[in-house]
């Protein structure tokens, strides 16, 4: 296993290597001039510029190897370059805000894999029941929902009318203290910083603020691990070593919870698996209504406006986070299933 | 079932809101939420309405607006508004004196002094970025666009030939050449005599005070000291050209603002698109009402109206198609102003080759030939087939009006007694009639009009004047695409569109802001109407731009603007579409909010608070 784990580690730098110059390739395709949209990015900005000098200035009509080559070698100096969008360093851009997206994948994720797998199982020890129906159809409203429907029907009710849950990623007095030199910064997400500063106020603060997305998260993500969980377990319930275990005079309990649902789990670990490397990868939607400073809303403006800094940036972050989430999840298959070698 | 869950919910709203919008929210903090965020906060490189609203408070320019006005000035950090009665006016309009307030603190505790608000004018001037503002005080004292224009006008060499990518010299010998060029006509430009500061300008230019007025960040006043400790010029004419233009990035004061003004930036956080000012209480004048301001980009509409509800916005950014989401909010009141810009909708006349919204690229009903617009009926045809009325009407829901030519309301040289297009099918199709010797009429055409996606008003605009001019004849096709920003940026930068909807903001309230950048043949806009346009303006039209300019008379002025607007209508130079009104929803509590045209953004910080 040790050897595999070396091997993927190994086809990280190539794995990279390649997306950056797919994605330069695709960005290349463009002309200068429509390249130029991150410099002047409305109409009202064509004032005063004058077009051709910029196009000069800032290297757009190299030939496209000079351009990649220029982005390499900054890369292996440990320069990612400067972000546009966010007007800052690409690094510093991505790093500010990725523990936003961490925070937010972190709080989300246990309540869609508990309900997830949990009402699945529920869902198939009752089937074809009523409440089999009733959770299934739950799900798939939550599956069907757009995000940016749902969101803005929490933003309304738990913020307009009931006051809860307000967007941001703090309330401003909280900010101050977050960003004064007496509270220092571990992980960069809040929550976990204040806990270890001991601000329990901080915190609650920082929580309601996380609610209104992870609210929204869960509803539209968890469907899909429920029904990937029951199709699974009604399989595995057909299986004849469920039906022994019945026939030898288990409690159903144990049935259920031992028999069925470990085996059936398998293939619940690996879709887990894509929707925790999905969270991380930032929920553009969720971020921008709920206004939290993630990576998913930086990247999709960073795409709108043709960054190439941080879009190459941006990809190769999250190259990295696919590789390295893919290689996780296979080995926690060794882990669940000692069926699985990894070679 | 739904009903009864609408009563509990209409409850439970009518219950929360009636406690929640009882008192106001921190009083003393003043919460205004836009979209995006500055672009940079070097004074001399900031070209958008959200850095200069955020310079405009923690840097004093020399003068001001007077409240709403646009024509009044009151002294800032000029002792006196200069004029030909006062005296500060002198040679015919050529010299401007400032006589500089004194005791004038820096954020940082520094002096001003006048030598700062020289160094300012000379920094920026040199330093002219690519796409910066700084040619409208190049242009004002030295009568040209760019710095660059200018040394190569008056050294007859290349700016490339002399320096390279990055600011060295490509030969010794320049060296010489650059410095005598410092000394010569910057240097002389800008003099302090003793606590005075002293403009020269090559020639008279009526919009001068305005160009120096409060918000123009290109003026706000610097301290020397601290921008040389920085890394900006350090003020000696020998190698000034190494700072001279830069990339965004590169400025050293790119994420900081050290001025004199009302307000200090505590922070600017780029991730939330926020920034954080305290009020300055050592601040010179009268100081804030309020003790903290906020300025928050949050793109998202609903996520600011939901802020606004609640109270935790104090005032929001509004495009018009929201407007009817705001409206009886309960707790908020919405305000309104027009800005000194129009939209208007313009000709290219010599398409560029290789345009694929031409069709066939021929007359021949499958195409239009690249000149088709240089044809002044295929112009007058397409400017009755326009309804103005209504477009204003329905689309910007009233709250536009239309103006004859590019002159907006409320400057000098706007006369709405001059004739405008009005919506008239049957000139339309007479004008078409005559067009290219009838041939336009017998034979067709077909072509492409742009817009850029996400602007609905120019959308449905090109898509009635699509409307109208199809329903004269079947033989005429129109086709309305929209694209992405990038793509319309690039057709429109490489000549191919055949007409574009444009804006132009206001730079400083002056009708030549307008007049030159449609009309004359150096103008922004007017080096993109094609090259049979460019021959029809240097014949027609440059030559009176450039006397109304130079005129000092504002009655004179007025009928030269008056004169080029005359020429535009007969030659159906353009289509200005509207001027429109800005709604500014606000809550109730907001009090001594004011509007004046040419503030950027939205707020007048020095004077609002908030009491209910």
């Amino acid at each position: 296993m040790i050897f595999y784990i070396i091997r993927r580690f190994l086809f990280l730098p190539l794995t990279l290597l390649g997306i950056s110059l797919l994605v330069f390739l695709m960005i290349g395709l463009l002309s200068p001039y429509q390249r130029l949209a991150t410099f002047i990015d409305s109409p009202e900005r064509l004032k005063g510029a004058d077009i051709d000098k910029l196009v000069e200035f800032y290297g757009l009509n190299d030939p496209l190897i000079v351009q990649y080559g220029r982005w390499l070698k900054n890369i292996f100096q440990g320069n990612l370059g400067w972000s546009y969008v966010g007007k800052e360093p690409v690094y510093d851009a991505l790093m500010r805000r990725f523990p936003y997206t961490l925070e937010l994948a972190l709080f989300s994720i246990f309540p869609i894999l508990f309900l997830g797998i949990n009402l699945g199982v529920i869902s198939s020890v009752n089937h074809n029941r009523p409440l089999d129906h009733g959770l299934r159809i739950f799900a798939v409203v939550g599956w069907s929902f757009p995000d940016f429907v749902f969101g803005l029907f929490i933003l309304m009710i738990f913020y307009s009318v009931l006051g809860w849950f307000p967007p941001g990623n703090l309330s401003l007095w909280a900010e101050e203290v977050v960003k004064s030199s007496a509270f220092h910064s571990f992980t960069g997400m809040t929550t976990i910083d204040a806990l270890f500063n001991g601000r329990l106020d901080i915190f609650w603060d920082a929580f309601l603020h996380l609610l209104g997305p992870v609210l929204t998260l869960t509803y539209v993500q968890f469907a899909f691990i429920l029904r990937i969980t029951r199709s699974s377990m009604l399989e595995v319930l057909q299986k004849d070593y469920v039906r022994t275990a019945r026939a030898k005079g288990l409690d159903e309990r144990v049935v259920i919870n031992k028999h069925a649902r470990r085996n059936a789990l398998i293939p619940v670990a690996t879709v887990s698996g894509q929707t925790i490397i999905g969270l991380l990868a930032g929920a553009v939607i969720v971020e921008t209504i709920f206004n939290r400073t993630g990576i998913g809303s930086f990247m999709s403006l960073a795409a709108q406006q043709l960054d190439y800094a941080s879009i190459m940036g941006g990809t190769l972050f999250f190259g990295l986070i696919l590789v390295l989430g893919n290689l996780i999840v296979d080995i926690s298959y060794a882990f669940i299933d000692p069926r699985v070698r990894l070679e | 079932m739904k009903k009864i869950w609408f009563c509990l919910l209409l409850g439970v709203f009518l219950v929360v809101s009636s406690c929640a919008f009882a008192q106001v929210k921190s009083p003393d903090t003043y919460i205004y939420l836009g979209i995006g965020e500055p672009d940079t906060l070097d004074p001399h490189y900031a070209y958008d309405t959200a850095s200069g609203e955020t310079i405009g408070m923690v840097y004093d320019n020399l003068i001001a607006y007077k409240g709403e006005s646009v024509t009044e000035f009151i002294p800032r950090l000029s002792l006196e508004v200069p004029s030909l009665e006062n005296g500060l006016i002198k040679d015919d309009g050529k010299t401007y004196i400032f006589p500089l307030r004194e005791g004038v603190k820096f954020h940082n505790g520094s002096d001003l002094t006048p030598e700062d608000v020289e160094y300012t004018f000379e920094r920026g001037i040199l330093m002219d970025p690519y796409a910066g503002p700084m040619w409208m005080i190049i242009e004002a004292l030295f009568d040209y666009q760019t710095i660059e224009d200018m040394v190569e006008d008056k050294l007859q060499v290349a700016w490339s030939d002399m320096v390279d990518e990055d600011g060295n010299l490509k030969s010794e010998e320049y060296a010489s050449q650059l410095i005598d060029f410092y000394h010569q006509y910057i240097d002389p430009a800008i003099e302090v005599e003793g606590q005075n500061v002293v403009f020269h300008l090559v020639r008279p230019f009526a919009p001068f005070l305005s160009i120096l007025a409060q918000n123009s960040s290109w003026s706000a006043i610097m301290d020397k000291e601290t921008c040389v400790s920085l890394g900006l010029w350090n003020g000696e004419p020998d190698g000034w050209w190494k700072y001279h233009t830069l990339k965004k990035e590169e400025s050293p004061i790119y994420e900081k603002a050290i001025g004199t003004g009302p307000f200090e930036l505590v922070e600017w956080d780029r991730a939330q698109q926020r920034l954080t000012f305290n009020r300055n209480d050592n601040y010179w004048g009268e100081k804030p009402k309020i003790a903290k301001a906020v300025i928050w980009g949050i793109d998202e509409w609903s996520t600011r109206r939901a802020m606004l509800e609640a109270g935790d916005a104090d005032q929001i950014y509004t495009p018009l198609q929201y407007l009817e989401q705001v409206k009886g909010l309960p707790g908020v009141k919405i305000e309104e102003g027009a800005r000194i810009t129009i939209t208007a909708l313009h000709f290219n006349w010599t398409v560029e080759k290789g345009s694929q919204y031409l069709g066939s690229g021929q007359l021949d009903g499958e195409g239009t030939p690249p000149d088709f617009f240089s044809d002044v009926h295929v112009r007058r045809a397409f400017s009755y087939a326009f309804d103005y009325d209504t477009f204003i009407e329905q689309v910007l829901q009233g709250y536009g009006f239309r103006v004859p030519s590019v002159i907006p309301k409320g400057l000098l040289g706007f006369n709405e007694a001059l004739p405008m297009y009005e919506f008239d099918l049957e000139k339309a199709k007479e004008e078409l009639q005559k067009a290219w010797g009838g041939e336009v009429w017998e034979k067709g055409f077909k072509l492409t009009l742009l817009y850029n996606t996400g602007n609905e008003a120019r959308q449905t605009a090109c898509e009635m004047l699509k409307e109208y001019i199809e329903s004269l004849s079947p033989k005429f096709k129109i086709e309305v695409q929209g694209v992405q920003w990038p793509t319309y940026l690039d057709a429109y930068r490489s000549g191919q569109l055949p007409a574009f909807i444009i804006g132009w903001l206001a730079d400083y309230p002056d009708p030549h802001n307008f007049i030159f950048t449609y009309f004359h043949s150096n103008g922004v806009y007017g080096t993109t109407q094609g090259q049979a346009f460019l021959d029809f303006a240097r014949e027609n039209l440059d030559s009176l731009v450039e006397k109304a300019i130079a005129e000092t008379d504002d009655e004179a002025r007025q009928k030269i603007y008056e004169e080029i607007q005359t020429i535009a209508y007969e030659n159906a130079l353009g289509m200005t579409l509207y001027q429109p009104i800005e709604v500014y929803p606000m809550r109730d509590w907001v009090k001594g909010w004011m509007f004046n045209p040419m503030r950027p953004g939205e707020v007048n910080w020095e004077g609002v608070y908030k009491e209910e």
